[in-house]
């Protein structure tokens, strides 16, 4: 039997995410990027206050105001049960912009192929994630593959983090 | 009714009236409506999407690889023939015979390694049935979205087109662009599930595409397309250009862009 993944690994590794997002320069060529990817922070600005909470508590006891426009804050979503077990997805904005979308705990029993969805799941819920952020766009288009219930803990997610 | 019209003027982008969620061929398929706020009921969504939900059922029960009597899987094992399997089978053959052809054989279904394997044909053909199986009356538009293959019917609000967004392979929380949709758009990329794309010349995993995007009517032929010029790269656009209707658009490993002429890219 698998455990299941632990909370703090994911939201860690999308607040390591994040911080690289801000520092690291641009070396591809991605043409003109359009709508929400272009309206981050600004690059050169002194680091960002980071806050940080999970669960669907409120604001944790730190100094600066949560409500600052560059803060980072990652909540955690509802824990569904889905076909194959039980999942929650956390999801990290900075600022206004999300910027990061994660299987923060799924327990699945070891199920093979629950394992290949799993691996699978993230991109759609990226794409519901970046479809969120822009009332300029309808739909997303991208190669995907996600089940219902990473959608649901998704969305309770985003709900906490002040999106729809 | 309750016109709103302050409401669509102050806020015109779009006026999503519904979000579905289907959960069906392995994935998640959302149909989504759009007009005025009470155009319809919570009750009356479910009688609108009735049909649309058994033509994606029917789709995964006859053409899941997944299920073991499913009859593609019957078909296959040489368990049954072409012409004993539901009709929809047919005409599925048929259409990715004409698929292949068009794509000068970068799609073809006959070559993958565990035998005859539609699925690269099957989800975008799925969806744009559903579409079309869609009640639209007192509606502005529809939009379908199978895990990422989008098809969509009239407007979000009067005098605008869809718009949707292509991911960014290298960053899936952007967007690479936009296109104005009219019909559906089909991407495809190793991005999302590793080696899946299979090159049917040689019969191994081979993407020359980061991303590959095809726009056009039909989004069976367009998810078709996509495989093919993902497969094939940014020459596979050399195939989608002269097909009538259909459009392409190739993010390569590197970063680059190409595109076919008239790709319907959306100023935003």
């Amino acid at each position: 039997m698998r455990r299941a993944r632990v909370v703090v690994i994911a939201t860690i590794a999308g607040l390591a995410g994040v911080l690289s997002f801000h520092t690291k320069p641009v070396s591809l060529n991605l043409g003109p990027a359009v709508g929400p990817a272009t309206a981050g922070g600004p690059p050169t600005s002194a680091p960002n206050p980071t806050t940080t909470s999970a669960g669907s508590s409120g604001t944790p006891g730190t100094t600066s105001p949560p409500t600052t426009p560059t803060a980072t804050r990652t909540a955690t979503g509802d824990a569904i049960n889905y076909n194959y077990g039980v999942v929650s997805i956390a999801a990290t904005v900075s600022g206004t912009k999300l910027t990061n979308v994660t299987v923060a705990s799924i327990d699945d029993g070891g199920n093979f192929r629950s394992q290949s969805i799993d691996q699978q799941a993230v991109p759609v819920l990226e794409q519901e994630a970046l479809q969120a952020q822009s009332a300029n766009i309808q739909s997303v288009s991208g190669a995907s593959y996600t089940s219902a219930g990473f959608e649901q803990s998704l969305q309770s997610a985003l709900t906490q983090l002040g999106f729809k | 009714m309750t016109p709103v019209p302050a409401a669509a003027s102050a806020a015109p982008e779009q006026a999503r009236l519904s979000h579905h969620r289907e959960q069906v061929m392995g994935t998640v398929v959302t149909i989504d409506f759009f007009g005025e706020a009470d155009a319809f009921t919570r009750t009356e969504l479910y009688v609108r999407v009735a049909r649309a939900r058994a033509v994606l059922r029917r789709a995964d029960a006859v053409f899941s690889t997944y299920k073991e009597h499913s009859p593609i899987n019957q078909l296959r094992r040489g368990e049954i023939t072409a012409a004993q399997a539901p009709p929809e089978v047919a005409e599925v053959l048929e259409r990715c015979a004409r698929a292949r052809t068009l794509s000068d054989g970068w799609f073809d279904p006959w070559a993958m390694p565990g035998g005859f394997d539609p699925t690269g044909y099957v989800k975008g053909w799925a969806a744009q049935r559903a579409l079309n199986a869609l009640s639209m009356t007192g509606v502005t538009g529809a939009i379908v979205n199978a895990a990422g293959d989008v098809v969509a019917s009239g407007s979000p609000s009067l005098g605008r087109a869809f718009r949707v967004a292509i991911v960014d392979p290298s960053d899936r929380l952007r967007m690479a662009c936009a296109v104005e949709l009219a019909g559906g758009i089909a991407t495809s990329g190793t991005y999302e599930r590793g080696g899946h794309l299979i090159d049917p010349r040689t019969g191994q995993p081979a993407a020359r595409a980061a991303s590959a995007s095809v726009t056009g009517p039909d989004l069976g032929l367009a998810d078709a397309l996509a495989t093919a010029l993902a497969v094939a790269g940014p020459a596979g656009l050399d195939f989608i250009e002269p097909i009538e209707g259909y459009e392409g658009f190739v993010i390569g490993h590197d970063g680059s862009w190409q595109f076919t002429a008239n790709f319907p890219f959306a100023l935003t």
